[in-house]
């Protein structure tokens, strides 16, 4: 059949990929991670029974599961929508030979069934299925809610690639959802609807049911459908990608009016439209404004608040994730056009001052947002200010200077749904001193002291930092100045 | 204007560039031609100080260019993909390097007025994004881009390659306008070598590093260059 020839091609086309078998190391590295993911996700799931126990008395854990689905599957929506990359490329290579158009589509919606990715969830479905659901219920329901789960998921995949084709990426209509999201959680918290109602009855039903399952690949069938329609409708690649490729310059228009600061208004405008148009930067901003709502879980438990090792680590995350993850790569970024960096009117002086700019204002940005956070208490106030003034005084210019040692060119068009080309064993040596110094600092400076002095000592630093930045850009200028040569030479080399 | 003295790129042991001394006058228009390997981007390379030379140095009005930024407000230039914003539309790209260059937007699009014809209406004013055109148009951009700055000195690498014939034509006619009415210094590099005679006032050949031919451009040049080249 054709479609297995297809798929065996994209299999190759990824294994024989160079990048495949470049930087061991972090590939390595990157395997732990998700070695260590996958582990937190098992245990997860073994878990997940007894704790849905406890939650309510009469409600069995599946019930309550069941209730919750229809939230995790939208929020999961949302997600892919956001993040699930569309198979556009390599149709056109293929629609030149004589392979009818209806295999094409075929095989471009079937190609993410087989992306293991997609399944992950199945690592927390399937312990909490095994441990949980066969003892509540039966073996029965236990299989059965596996495979409606896996049914659930291609509904998912299929809903997400429609809307994307259809809507595109647009940022308003992500914020539409979200805010349906938080408008039917606040109703079912005020008791006006409840949509855990509904979809208790609804997965009760496809679950319990003899035969439920069915429902369900009626459901995927419809997704399925849906994408055969648009494509029928839209014939042309061009066509059904039309909405993917549209440029975002409303986000960007607003920003006019950093025109006015010269050179360094220019340079920081540019790499916001950078941002703003690469799927790589944006998925990052996305994630970093995901890991503010880290402190919800880190400020409520007492394991974290009682230590200021833990405090210092969260609040380092809290206040600085949008600046820390972006200032990885930061020059590197524009690897792309780094020659014309060197070579335009761009004082070197200016180029940094805008970097560290714009790394500040990501800072700042991030500090407003999590100003709720103060409604937890003196203590993470004090945390936050003094992580803040950490951050900009010190971490800032450990990121620009060591930027100066990257020379991995960052390809900003690659696709790929966890996208690290570009990374290389420095990207992780830069979190050291960034992330556990300053825990090794509080830990050191708790034997002897409050934690409030603590919080004085950092929040000091980082001021006597904040003072020093005119000198700290001059350092980091000399430095780039210095290591510009290797960096240029490095970016030119194209993977 | 630019002087070079001892200047050399090695990597590894293997010499790429090696020129004792070289000089070009101001308003002069210098064409560097030579095979693949000659050493040709190189050179303008460590002209435009993006590359280390290993020794010597370069020099434009008497200051070495090295590790400097003043030589950036009026040198122009255009080596490469490696010098186009790719995720911008050409006029947001020209938008950006002209206020680099202290230009109003007025004085921006009276320029790409200006250039409506070498654009022949496909660059300015396309709401594409420079990633998306084709070779050709991206390499009009780049040298628009390299001209936006009223350059004193302008340095092209292969102007006319991925160019159509009409628009060769135009690129050179343009070229020899700015050399007569602006007496801009021009840095030529081509495989071709109609183009360079008919464009240079002076031309180099570079082989394996080394400048081996010095002319004075003439209407025996290129039956000159021609029999140096042939095989």
């Amino acid at each position: 059949m054709l479609i297995t020839d297809l798929l065996k091609q994209e299999f190759r086309k990824g294994f024989r990929s160079q990048a495949f078998y470049r930087g061991l190391a972090v590939k390595i590295l990157m395997g732990f991670l998700a070695l260590y993911f996958a582990v937190l996700f098992v245990l997860m799931g073994i878990v997940l029974g007894e704790i849905l126990n406890e939650v309510h008395d009469t409600l069995k854990p599946l019930e309550l599961f069941n209730g919750a689905s229809l939230y995790v599957l939208l929020s999961v929506l949302a997600l892919r929508f956001m993040m699930q990359s569309l198979n556009v490329l390599n149709l056109q290579t293929y629609q030149s030979l004589p392979i009818k158009r209806k295999t094409l589509v075929n095989f471009m919606l079937i190609k993410p069934i087989f992306s293991p990715a997609n399944y992950m969830s199945l690592l927390v479905i399937v312990p909490f299925a095994l441990k949980s659901v066969v003892v509540w219920h039966s073996g029965w329901v236990a299989l059965q809610f596996v495979l409606n789960w896996v049914l659930l998921i291609w509904v998912n995949i299929w809903l997400a690639s429609y809307l994307k084709r259809r809507f595109g990426h647009d940022f308003k209509l992500l914020i539409v959802i979200l805010a349906v999201i938080l408008g039917i959680a606040a109703l079912e918290y005020f008791k006006v609807f409840s949509l855990f109602d509904i979809s208790m009855s609804v997965f009760n039903f496809l679950t319990m049911m003899p035969f439920g399952w069915l429902a369900t690949l009626v459901f995927a069938g419809l997704a399925y459908g849906l994408n055969l329609l648009f494509f029928s409708k839209n014939y042309y690649p061009e066509k059904f990608n039309e909405k993917l490729n549209r440029n975002e310059n409303k986000v960007v228009g607003g920003l006019s009016f950093l025109e006015k600061y010269g050179t360094i208004g220019e340079l920081i405008q540019l790499q916001i439209r950078l941002i703003f148009r690469h799927k790589r930067t944006k998925t990052l901003v996305y994630l970093s404004a995901f890991f503010m709502l880290y402190g919800l879980l880190f400020y409520t438990s007492e394991m974290y608040t009682n230590s200021a090792i833990w405090l210092v680590f969260c609040g380092l995350i809290i206040t600085g994730m949008l600046s820390i993850t972006y200032g990885q790569w930061v020059i590197s970024w524009e690897s792309n056009y780094f020659d014309a960096i060197l070579t335009k009117n761009i004082p070197s002086k200016e180029y940094i001052k805008a970097n560290f700019y714009i790394l500040i204002a990501f800072n700042i940005l991030s500090f407003l947002l999590t100003m709720p956070y103060f409604f937890f208490g003196t203590k993470i106030i004090y945390l936050h200010i003094a992580m803040f003034l950490y951050n900009t005084g010190v971490n800032m210019f450990l990121l620009v200077y060591t930027a100066a040692f990257n020379t991995k060119r960052v390809d900003l068009m690659a696709k790929s749904a966890f996208n690290y080309q570009g990374t290389t064993y420095k990207s992780f040596l830069i979190v050291l001193p960034i992330m556990f110094f300053p825990m090794l600092l509080a830990g050191v400076l708790g034997i002897f002291t409050t934690y409030n002095i603590i919080m004085l000592v950092f929040g000091l630093l980082g001021l006597v930092g904040v003072l020093l930045i005119l000198q700290q850009m001059k350092l980091c200028t000399n430095h780039f100045n210095k290591r510009k040569y290797a960096m240029a030479e490095g970016f030119r080399e194209k993977e | 204007m630019i002087t070079i003295t001892n200047l050399s790129k090695k990597y590894n042991e293997n010499v790429v560039l090696d020129i004792p001394e070289l000089t070009i006058q101001a308003g002069e228009s210098f064409g560097l031609v030579g095979n693949n390997g000659a050493g040709k981007t190189t050179m303008f390379r460590l002209i435009l100080d993006l590359i280390e030379a290993t020794t010597g140095e370069v020099s434009i009005d008497g200051e070495p260019v090295a590790r400097r930024d003043e030589w950036k407000t009026f040198v122009g230039s255009f080596l490469d993909e490696g010098f186009l914003i790719d995720y911008l539309t050409p006029d947001e790209y020209f938008a950006f390097v002209g206020k680099l260059y202290g230009k109003s937007e007025g004085d921006i699009t009276a320029f790409t007025d200006k250039m409506a014809d070498f654009f022949n209406g496909e660059v300015a004013g396309n709401k594409k994004l420079i990633r998306e055109l084709s070779k050709g148009n991206q390499k009009k951009t780049g040298i628009a881009a390299a001209l936006l700055c009223d350059p004193k000195i302008l340095i092209l690498d292969e102007p006319f390659t991925a160019l159509d014939p009409s628009s060769q034509i135009r690129l050179k006619r343009l070229l020899n306008e700015l050399q007569e009415t602006q007496n801009t210094t021009m840095l030529i590099s081509s495989h071709d070598l109609n183009h360079v005679t008919e464009v240079c006032k002076r031309t180099v050949v570079l082989e394996k590093g080394k400048v081996v031919r010095d002319i004075a451009t003439s209407v025996d040049t290129l039956k000159e260059l021609e029999s140096y080249f042939a095989v």
